[in-house]
């Protein structure tokens, strides 16, 4: 969401652009039977490359993932986690799903020529319990031990974990023990040269630009089908956007104001497609009165007009989002019909009436209610304002809370004051989002699983609410100790009614992944119709399942 | 001699006091590194994670302010600025000299020549004050100077890059080619550099002009200039090395402040064409609290900002005897 910062800039660049024609126009290359082609990647990344690769430092973790260093299994987010084999072949979880058994593919090498085996995703598992700073999910809070056998790799957790099949199997780079074991602190390791299984390997790198050829000796015969992937650093999103409109790049991941006019209507070859994945969401403190009233915070669910914060804030490329709490219609079929029936949270300040005065609020000679203590309904939401478009979200949100009798005063903070805020608790209104999974469980949990809370005053991890109820954390607990997706789809049922009963958070818009692809040269995207990774360049490791499905025309 | 000196104590005071200065800031701003390192990687780094890397970075260190500041300043003089929060694990000597030579290319080039093409410029309109350059450079110059970078920069893109694909619109160079004294990557890095320095040409030739022109109209009337005329000697004569060279005193202070801005980098610019800069980084540096880079960085401003009016100091001593003997 940091792409999208600076807005302004790109506003003004997009009416310029868009009021000229023309484009340059790429050569396709020749047909021939080895991979060929080059892409380029038009990703505003906000600074320029380092040249390191460790796949464990989050600022360049996102470049190798997948496309050099693979993971396990892929997970597919917008398939109902549908997974793939990747440096595993099969997997069974056993003993009341505390134990997950892993089987090692045969016959993969790395890209040095010597072959990967079990050992490696071994040492890969005791690497990170060895240094913290490399377990970047927090996977040893939940794993006991790890052990080899042959060609499989147990996993023991201390409970039963099958939600986080995601985190040790669905993200986690494996890396080669012979490259690795002699580094002292992998944490500080630049990795400047990235030995992987992937189907390509670095080539060259300078401060504003990479290469990623394709690995010859790749295990999956016949890909990558791409000859060479070219990713500038992009330090913001204007010149990325230009890049992505005159053709010069063929794949974008960041926000486009006035994409129609800047970018789809250019050419036919363009196009976007940028599916929900999480929800920018409002966070009530609910350990500050009247917010820790249930009924006060469901009139302000009302007093939220979605359509209009998403037609108006978010130039209509956020989708509104539901107080069920589920991304639709990336998961909707994890929507349960009787929630969503009784899911009546749309703008109507009739409703918000209704229940304040329910409770005794009466409306003040400025149209704003005035609870039976004499208090005035006015809270401040604290907002990133780096974020322009959440900024101009707000303001719609709070016109259309006043006209509903709630006074809603935004305060836009710098990023540091935000999250500081934020994690301690220290505001009336929070607005975030969060980073989601591969199913509604993964966010839900982040909301509402008291775990991931903290007193006030002390650093919440993603609960910045304060919701806290045993029972809601036993249905977490039951979700992650079953594999039966019914059992799953029916604690996601309850989840949702605890959203509209309890509203510990209002969500307001859907943040999509964003996406945008050039036909020109290359077919096999991602699309609607056959979505088979999250599809922004940030996203790993979906991004190197991505140039495994590309190829030239 | 004495004057060099003197110039020379006052260039050490100076630097020792910009030096303290840099050390305080950082440590005066509100917030923490780490929160806005969870701000940029999509906050995946939370929890125990983030407590490992903070020791990590050293941000968790008790050392008293005065061993603080005796190490940074032992630092300082190895050009040793530690590890950059925003590039971490990359030293943050490594990240500004791999940005550095862009900038001074780019940069240094086109500040040198706007200088000596308006300087130029500027005299001669005077020189023929009220002639037909006189008429129509400054105005349209006074109009440039007072249109914004972003701008002018975006227009320039929008005419020469996307309306018709003739130049580059973005980075230093072609993205697949790498750096070295070979044709291609000359050409590529020339190519990319007419749209940023046209850009800054366009901006910042204006002041010079302007500051020329008048300093010029006032020398004209100065009494030697009459009696250089009466002297009878050639107009060139008269108007390089009597007038043009006293009415420049003005300019060459100014000038010297920004050579040594230069350092900084022309932060919109190298924002509109993505040119891999200084400028941006230091912009970075500040929105992600990353002390060490922004240390690093003001130092080297600092410095070069000290350095460029010590040597205007003593150009104008060179050009102009009265300052010799001021006391």
């Amino acid at each position: 969401m940091n792409l999208k910062k600076l807005a302004a800039v790109a506003v003004a660049a997009a009416l310029l652009v868009s009021a000229c024609g023309g484009g340059s126009g790429k050569k396709s290359p020749s047909a021939k039977s080895g991979p060929s082609g080059t892409l380029t990647i038009s990703n505003a990344s906000g600074g320029l490359w380092t040249c390191g690769f460790n796949p464990f430092n989050t600022s360049v973790n996102l470049l190798v993932t997948g496309e050099v260093y693979e993971p396990l299994v892929f997970v597919n987010a917008l398939q109902n986690q549908k997974t793939t084999p990747w440096l595993a072949t099969g997997w069974a979880w056993s003993n009341a799903n505390k134990t997950l058994t892993l089987t090692i593919r045969d016959g993969v090498k790395w890209s040095d020529g010597q072959p990967m085996s079990a050992a490696d995703v071994l040492f890969t598992f005791n690497e990170l319990k060895k240094f913290p700073a490399l377990d970047l999910n927090s996977i040893w809070a939940v794993l006991g031990g790890v052990s080899q056998n042959g060609n499989r790799i147990v996993l023991n957790f201390k409970t039963a974990a099958v939600p986080y099949f995601y985190y040790v199997a669905g993200v986690l780079p494996i890396i080669p023990q012979h490259i690795w074991a002699p580094v002292k602190d992998p944490v500080q390791f630049k990795n400047d040269k990235p030995v992987g299984t992937g189907a390509f390997v670095m080539s060259s790198c300078n401060p504003q630009n990479f290469t990623l050829t394709a690995n010859p000796a790749y295990w999956q015969k016949g890909l990558p089908k791409i000859a060479k992937v070219q990713y500038p650093a992009f330090t913001d999103n204007g010149p990325a956007n230009i890049y992505l409109a005159t053709g010069q790049a063929q794949c974008g991941s960041q926000y486009i104001p006035n994409i129609d006019t800047f970018f789809t209507k250019r050419s036919k070859d363009h196009h976007t497609w940028s599916p929900p994945v999480t929800q920018v969401t409002l966070y009530p403190n609910l350990k500050t009165p009247p917010l820790n009233d249930p009924v006060v915070r469901q009139a302000l669910s009302y007093a939220v007009d979605r359509q209009k914060a998403s037609a108006v804030g978010e130039d209509g490329q956020e989708p509104p989002a539901s107080q069920l709490g589920v991304v639709s219609p990336t998961f909707a079929s994890w929507i349960d019909p009787t929630a969503k029936a009784a899911d009546t949270y749309s703008y109507n300040p009739g409703k918000v009436s209704q229940l304040l005065e329910g409770a005794g609020y009466k409306k003040g000679s400025d149209g704003i209610y005035v609870s039976p203590a004499g208090k005035k309904l006015s809270f401040t939401v604290i907002n990133q304002g780096g974020y322009s478009d959440w900024v101009a979200t707000l303001q719609v949100v709070a016109q259309g809370m006043k006209a509903a009798g709630i006074q809603l005063n935004v305060n836009n903070l710098s990023s540091d004051d935000y999250y500081n805020k934020m994690y301690n608790g220290k505001f009336d209104l929070a607005y975030y989002a969060q980073t989601g999974g591969p199913a509604p469980y993964y966010e839900l949990r982040q909301w509402l699983y008291s775990a991931n809370s903290a007193p006030i005053g002390q650093q919440a991890t993603t609960n910045y609410e304060r919701y806290m109820v045993p029972s809601t954390d036993k249905l977490f607990d039951s979700y992650a100790a079953t594999t039966d997706t019914g059992q799953q789809h029916q604690i996601i049922a309850q989840l949702e009614q605890i959203m509209l009963k309890d509203v510990p958070v209002i969500p307001v818009t859907e943040s999509p992944d964003w996406y945008q692809y050039n036909t020109a040269k290359f077919t096999g995207w991602v699309t609607q119709q056959n979505p088979y990774a999250l599809p922004s360049a940030f996203q790993y490791p979906d991004m190197g399942q991505v140039l495994l499905h590309l190829q030239p025309k | 001699m004495k004057f060099v000196l003197r110039r020379l104590g006052f260039f050490l005071l100076t630097l020792w006091a910009a030096l303290t200065i840099n050390f305080a800031i950082p440590r005066l701003l509100p917030g923490s590194p780490i929160t806005s390192l969870m701000a940029r990687y999509h906050g995946r780094l939370q929890g125990a994670p983030l407590k490992a890397v903070e020791a990590e970075l050293g941000v968790d260190n008790h050392d008293s302010l005065l061993t603080q500041y005796l190490t940074y300043l032992k630092n300082c003089a190895r050009f040793d600025f530690g590890k950059s929060v925003q590039y971490f694990p990359e030293s943050v000597s490594h990240q500004v000299g791999s940005a550095l030579p862009w900038t001074l290319g780019l940069v240094g080039v086109t500040t040198v020549l706007a200088f000596v093409l308006g300087t130029g410029i500027g005299a001669v309109s005077a020189w023929r004050r009220g002639g037909r350059l006189d008429a129509v450079l400054p105005p349209v110059f006074v109009v440039a100077t007072g249109l914004p970078y972003f701008w002018v920069a975006m227009m320039l893109i929008l005419v020469f890059a996307v309306a018709h694909p003739w130049l580059p619109t973005a980075f230093g160079s072609d993205e697949g080619l790498t750096a070295g004294f070979n044709a291609d990557f000359i050409s590529s890095v020339l190519q990319h550099a007419i749209l940023p320095s046209v850009t800054i040409l366009i901006s910042s030739i204006g002041v010079w002009v302007l500051i020329m022109r008048n300093s010029m109209v006032t020398t004209l009337a100065e009494d030697y200039v009459r009696m250089a005329r009466a002297k009878g000697l050639p107009g060139r004569r008269i108007m390089w090395d009597y007038a043009a060279r006293n009415a420049m005193l003005p300019s060459l202070t100014g000038f010297a402040i920004c050579i040594g801005g230069v350092v900084s980098g022309a932060v919109l610019v190298e924002y509109v064409f993505a040119y891999p800069g200084v400028g941006y980084m230091l912009v970075q540096a500040v929105e992600n609290e990353d002390f060490p880079m922004m240390q690093a960085l003001f130092l080297l401003i600092t410095v070069a900002v000290l350095l460029a009016v010590l040597l205007a100091d003593i150009a104008t001593a060179v050009l102009d005897p009265h300052t010799r003997t001021a006391r």
